[in-house]
């Protein structure tokens, strides 16, 4: 294992995943959600899913500079939105406008390495890219009462019309934060911080009992 | 049937459903649809409570929220205790347990009431300011008894079972009120595709219309609100919230609305139901609509239970199927109360008089009053009334025109209720809460929202609107402005008929004449629940009180739960004719949040035990669990303490693991530490200016330590930054100030040297960080890697990737012990398998985890600084005897450079930081005791700086601590003393705060 070397390598980054015989523990190992899932209850107002092991990607550049625009679509295979607030998707990736110079690139776990490189094959000039997959983890929210759940955790209005499918938005929630994504008509994505991710389960738990959770694994 | 006053048929309530119920022990039976109130009064039941200062018996006074006696105490079981419920809003339910706030050690026969009889006058505004002040030292003691005597409710003494909930909304249009105008700006706005909330306080729709004989639309008032709400709640834009009242109106229009979603169906929530909601609206545009309360007049004896608002009491035989009494005598000043007196009639109990202070009163109503054969006794007034725990009669008297003065001789009549009205006061409460001062208005006789700064609309009596055809004309006029405001299209809606009846002028009229003066009349009560008198007002404004803010602190007016919503114009009216000016001369009313009193748990929510406060976990937490961590809270991170075995004491537990890490191996989980990722040509310039020390020549593979400072020069964050690339670093800042010190870097970069081309990205919560130091160190890391990590090819301070464990590594040669360290950082997700593979191969060199007390002795051996412990913000590096880590000579500055060299930073004489050995190696001083020179010096001693740091180290058999001493840098060898609580006076020498291995040798094998 050694670091990738470049020619005038300015930055150091390297394949951060072991190999497939060593399973990765999602910050929501610990709670057992297959097992959940299989004993609990089958409908409810609200469906929780932890999207884990994805790569995350924090990608940083100036959303004036066309020449890195266009780089970073070519290593990612999809322009950057660089409109506020909005995201964009397209096979198995995913990008989030976080703010005027960063985004956060959601890709297979495995792949993490691959777009990684691409990205700093592609770009050039004064850019960032850091590999965050461990620090993040993904909550899919879904069902009748998601609305119900995310406005007992967020003060942002996510009411469809001023909150429509594929909107982002970083912000609090419930004492910690989360990245908003509007993924469907009733379907929510969080991202939330390692770290957080224990207490943010117990609140949605929490704040959804009174609808009924469903648990996927 | 029991409830004597309940009329056979008519008003909102099921007389099939009767409820049981309990007050003041006894068991009582009203039905669904009832208040607590109007049940209690369907029994008879007189008495609800004792006065606060006075202790006199008090009965019923109104309907709604106003109501300032009958204050109840609530809760079947200790856990459920709910103080200070209004039973006038309180529904009934079956087995609700209720006994009166006030009256110790009961109602109907107190103690308290003695020394309100005997007091009397001695009881005089300011009373508790004038007797009790002195001594001082008392006041507790006069405090707890005024307390409770006074019965301001109690709150349970065990954990409320219940679950709370908050909820945050936004809408285009929220509407405070349900009431004809409410009703129809909603529905209004609604129709305009408008996001609307309404929300009323009472279990229903329609505010005024539920007690009311009128028709609107050609039905009946309740079955045009029926089909109003019935499409409201047919809109999906549009939220309808009763039983929810809007507490509290903020800056830029956000509300608080309190909803009681079980408090109506039994003491506890069932089957673990939200209690209470609590939401916070965020709105476009808010309509109030929130009404009006009627006004009571003040007379001689106005608080003998019996007396009572008067629409209170159509409300009760209207909407409640309750006659309160059975001879009624209704005092007025205006057509309205005429109501009143008609339904009690048409009740068919006798109503003996209706005394009205004009002259002349002619019109619809009175006419309709006249035609039952209801006497009329004009230009009069109820000038006191007889009885104690009941009204028996009244005193009528002439009065002048203008109501100043009594003209005639007296008159008395029987009767069992006296109703009062003085007109009405439009409930501005919420527009007051943003800061906007009321009107006087001399149409209305009352106070008018004013100016305000926020996006609000009003429609309806709270504009002083008080017929319901006006009503339901503003309310369309509101919803149709908001939806003007907010760029959405008009909609027609109809105004529906309405059968009212035109009424003539009211006469102004707040405080009754009496034939005595107001000081030795009777006493006229114009704030019930702090008992503030007419003659306490006037007494206030003699005493030199003119200012009406001064008045009501000083006799205590509005001050009560009740925030003098019945009771204050009438107060301002006698303060102005006492100081003869007018209302508005007087000043204004001003309310504050909340509008109604709100229980604790609907504030708190859901932010209560394990949900409080988050709570950080690692990657390795679970292991920590089962391992028998005891942990430490850091910033919100749950941090292993230490690790105690079985039968160990948290001291044995240390000095285990102490002595495992400086004879083999410890392993402490770093993960908290903060970690930022800095890439960007200008990296290495903006490190070195945002630390003390020198980066331009760090080369790439090396670590280095480094102390940030704010801009007076003080120590505020430490920790080691890596060179992982020309361009690329990767900082480490302390656990607590990992979001501090990004923001710093950030802001330094936005706003001062964004010229610089640095990007800054955390990776906390990225990177598993677990550190195994001591001498086997190396040979345990050799066992997992196969990486070249010698002594020659991976020295001190140096870093390298390397596969640790099977999975991708940094591994960073760098040591907060002393010994010889290794901080392996793995992608988070494998964390947990590094950690368990490490201690499988450790087990033979008794790999012994540590916490975060045996890293603190550990580098406090060392001489480390702990940032945030032996650093307070008045440190600079040189207090610290850091100077090595400070670089003057770097091109451009540093923060904190000039500010370290400013002249208090530079004098001889500073606290600095230096080791403290005590003479007694035993004595473990405290952290934070204070050191003299001189012992003997008289208290108070010359103190000349505390200890920061202090332990037991079981490595060195003896104390250790680092401490600051007034030029301790110069001080080495002399002695400090440290006089304790306990008496003892502990002798220390001054010594260099590295104990341990002076040289490093141990961490550079």
């Amino acid at each position: 294992m050694s670091e990738v070397k470049q020619e005038a390598a300015t930055v150091s980054y390297m394949e951060q995943l072991a190999d497939a015989s060593i399973q990765g523990q999602s910050p929501l190992f610990h709670a057992d959600l297959a097992t959940v899932a299989k004993s609990g209850p089958k409908t409810g107002g609200v469906t929780f899913k932890e999207e884990a092991l994805m790569g995350h990607i924090t990608l940083r550049l100036n959303a004036e500079n066309a020449d890195q625009l266009k780089a970073a679509e070519k290593a990612l295979g999809v322009a950057l939105p660089t409109q506020p607030l909005t995201s964009v998707e397209k096979g198995d990736v995913s990008v989030r406008w976080i703010s005027p110079d960063e985004w956060l690139v959601i890709v297979p776990g495995l792949k993490t390495f691959e777009v990684e490189s691409a990205l700093h094959n592609e770009l050039s000039g004064h850019y960032q890219v850091v590999n965050v997959s461990g620090g993040w983890t993904i909550y899919k929210l879904s069902g009748a009462n998601v609305l119900d759940v995310l406005k007992k955790s967020t003060i942002v209005d996510v009411h469809p019309s001023v909150f429509p499918v594929g909107k982002v938005v970083s912000t609090a929630f419930a004492k910690s934060s989360a990245i908003i994504r509007r993924s469907g008509e009733s379907e929510f994505e969080l991202v939330v911080r390692r770290s957080f991710a224990d207490y943010l389960w117990l609140w949605i738990q929490d704040a959804s009992r009174e609808f009924g959770l469903v648990v996927e694994a | 049937m029991s409830q004597k006053n309940r009329l056979q048929s008519g008003g909102r309530i099921d007389r099939s459903k009767p409820l049981t119920f309990t007050y003041n022990g006894k068991q009582y039976e009203g039905f669904a649809g009832d208040t607590l109130a109007s049940a209690l009064l369907a029994n008879g039941v007189d008495l609800i409570g004792r006065s606060f200062k006075y202790s006199r018996p008090r009965g019923i006074v109104a309907a709604g929220a106003e109501e300032p006696n009958a204050i109840m105490q609530l809760g079947a079981t200790e856990a459920t205790q709910v103080p200070n419920v209004r039973a006038t809003q309180q529904e009934l339910f079956s087995g609700l347990v209720s006994s009166a706030t006030n009256g110790w050690p009961s109602v109907e026969n107190d103690v308290m009431g003695l020394v309100g009889k005997i007091g009397g006058k001695m009881m005089p505004p300011g009373f508790y300011y004038k007797t009790f002040m002195y001594p001082q030292s008392m006041w507790e003691t006069y405090e707890t008894f005024i307390r409770k005597a006074a019965g301001l409710g109690r709150s349970p003494k065990e954990y409320d079972p219940d679950i709370y909930d908050k909820v945050n909304q936004h809408a285009d249009v929220v509407v405070v009120g349900a009431g004809p105008a409410g009703l129809l700006a909603a529905q209004t706005a609604a129709r305009g595709g408008a996001r609307v909330i309404i929300a009323d306080e009472q279990n229903e729709f329609g505010g005024s219309l539920l007690s009311s004989k009128e028709s609107v639309d050609g039905k009946a008032a309740h079955a045009w609100v029926a089909s109003v709400v019935k499409e409201l709640e047919a809109n999906e834009n549009v939220i309808v919230l009763p039983r929810s009242t809007v507490n509290g109106y903020h800056d830029h229009n956000f509300l608080t609305i309190h909803e009681r979603l079980t408090d109506h169906i039994a003491d506890r929530a069932p089957n673990g139901q939200v209690r209470q909601r609590y939401h916070r609206v965020r709105a476009k545009w808010v309509v109030l609509a929130t009404g009006a309360h009627e006004r009571p007049l003040v007379y001689g004896n106005n608080d003998v239970p019996g007396c009572m608002v008067a629409n209170a009491v159509s409300t009760y035989i209207n909407r409640y199927g309750v006659v309160p009494g059975n001879e009624l005598v209704l005092m007025t000043t205006n057509d309205n109360a005429y109501r009143t007196a008609i339904d009690w009639h048409d009740a068919g109990r006798k109503v003996q008089a209706i005394v009205d202070t004009r002259k002349n009163p002619t019109g619809a109503l009175v006419e309709a009053a006249r035609e039952r054969g209801i006497t009329v006794i004009a230009g009069s007034a109820v000038i006191d009334v007889q009885g104690s725990k009941r009204v028996t009669g009244v005193s009528v008297a002439p009065i002048s025109e203008d109501g100043s003065k009594v003209t005639g001789s007296v008159k008395k009549l029987s009767a069992d209720t006296v109703a009062s009205s003085g007109g009405w006061s439009p409930v501005i409460h919420l527009s007051c809460h943003t800061g906007s001062k009321p009107v006087w208005n001399e149409e209305v006789l009352g106070f008018l929202p004013g100016k305000t700064v926020q996006k609000q609309l009003t429609a309806g009596a709270i504009n002083g609107t008080f017929n319901t055809a006006g009503a339901l004309e503003e309310g369309k006029k509101a919803g149709l402005e908001a939806l003007e405001k907010l760029g959405l299209s008009a909609v027609e809606v109809a105004v529906p008929a309405t059968t009212e009846q035109k009424e003539s002028k009211p006469m102004a009229l707040f405080h009754v004449p009496h034939t005595k003066p107001t000081s030795q009349a009777p006493k006229q009560f114009v704030d019930y629940q702090n008992d503030v008198t007419a003659a306490g007002i006037e007494l206030a404004c003699r005493e030199g009180f003119e200012s009406i803010e001064h008045v009501k602190r000083y006799t205590a007016m509005g001050f009560g739960t009740d925030q003098g919503k019945l009771g204050n114009i009438n107060g301002m009216a006698v303060a102005a004719k006492v100081l003869n000016q007018s209302i508005p001369e007087t000043g204004t009313t001003i309310f504050r949040p909340n509008y109604t009193p709100i229980t604790f748990g609907a504030i708190a929510g859901r932010d209560c035990k394990d949900l409080f406060d988050p709570e950080r976990y690692s990657a390795m937490h679970k292991w920590h669990l089962e391992h028998g961590a005891k942990f430490e809270d850091v910033g919100q991170w749950k941090r292993p303490w230490y690790f105690p075995k079985a039968g160990e004491s948290m001291q044995q537990a240390l000095d285990r693991e102490c002595l495992a890490t400086r004879e083999s191996i410890g392993i402490l989980d770093a993960s908290t530490l903060g970690k930022i990722d800095i890439q960007g040509k200008d990296a290495r310039e903006f490190l070195g200016r945002v630390y003390s020390n020198a980066w331009a020549k760090l080369p790439v593979g090396k670590c280095r330590y480094g102390l940030m400072l704010k801009e007076d020069g003080m120590v505020f964050d430490d920790g080691v930054t890596s060179c992982l690339a020309e361009n690329h670093f990767l900082m480490t800042t302390t656990s607590g100030g990992a979001a501090t010190v990004l923001n710093w870097l950030e802001f330094y970069h936005q706003t001062e040297w964004p010229e610089l081309e640095v990007y800054f990205t955390s990776v906390t919560d990225h990177w598993a960080t677990m550190t195994i130091s001591g001498p086997n160190s190396r040979k345990l890391l050799e066992e997992l890697t196969d990486a070249d990590v010698s002594k020659d090819s991976f020295k001190f301070m140096d870093w390298k990737p390397m596969t640790v464990a099977g999975v991708p590594a940094r591994v960073f040669r760098i040591s907060f012990t002393g010994e010889l360290s290794f901080e392996i950082n793995v992608q988070a997700n494998y964390g947990m398998h590094v950690w368990e593979k490490l201690f499988e191969h450790g087990e033979k060199y008794d790999l012994t985890p540590y916490g975060t007390e045996t890293m603190h002795i550990l580098r406090a051996e060392k001489g480390f600084i702990i940032a945030g412990q032996d650093t307070d913000g008045s440190v600079h590096p040189y207090d610290l005897g850091m100077g090595w880590a400070v670089s003057m000579n770097k091109p451009f500055s540093f923060i904190g450079k000039r500010g370290m060299q400013r002249e208090d930073c530079v004098r001889a004489e500073r606290k600095q930081m230096v080791g403290i050995k005590t003479i007694d190696p035993n004595i473990v001083l405290p952290e934070g005791a204070q050191g003299v020179f001189d012992p003997t010096a008289p208290i108070p001693m010359p103190m000349v700086g505390h200890i920061s740091s202090s332990y037991w180290s079981a490595c060195l058999g003896r104390s250790i601590a680092l401490g600051f001493v007034k030029g301790g840098l110069d001080k080495m060898g002399e002695k400090v003393y440290y006089p304790l609580v306990d008496g003892r006076i502990v002798e220390a020498e001054i010594c260099s705060p590295i104990f341990l291995d002076p040289k490093g040798e141990r961490q550079n094998v």
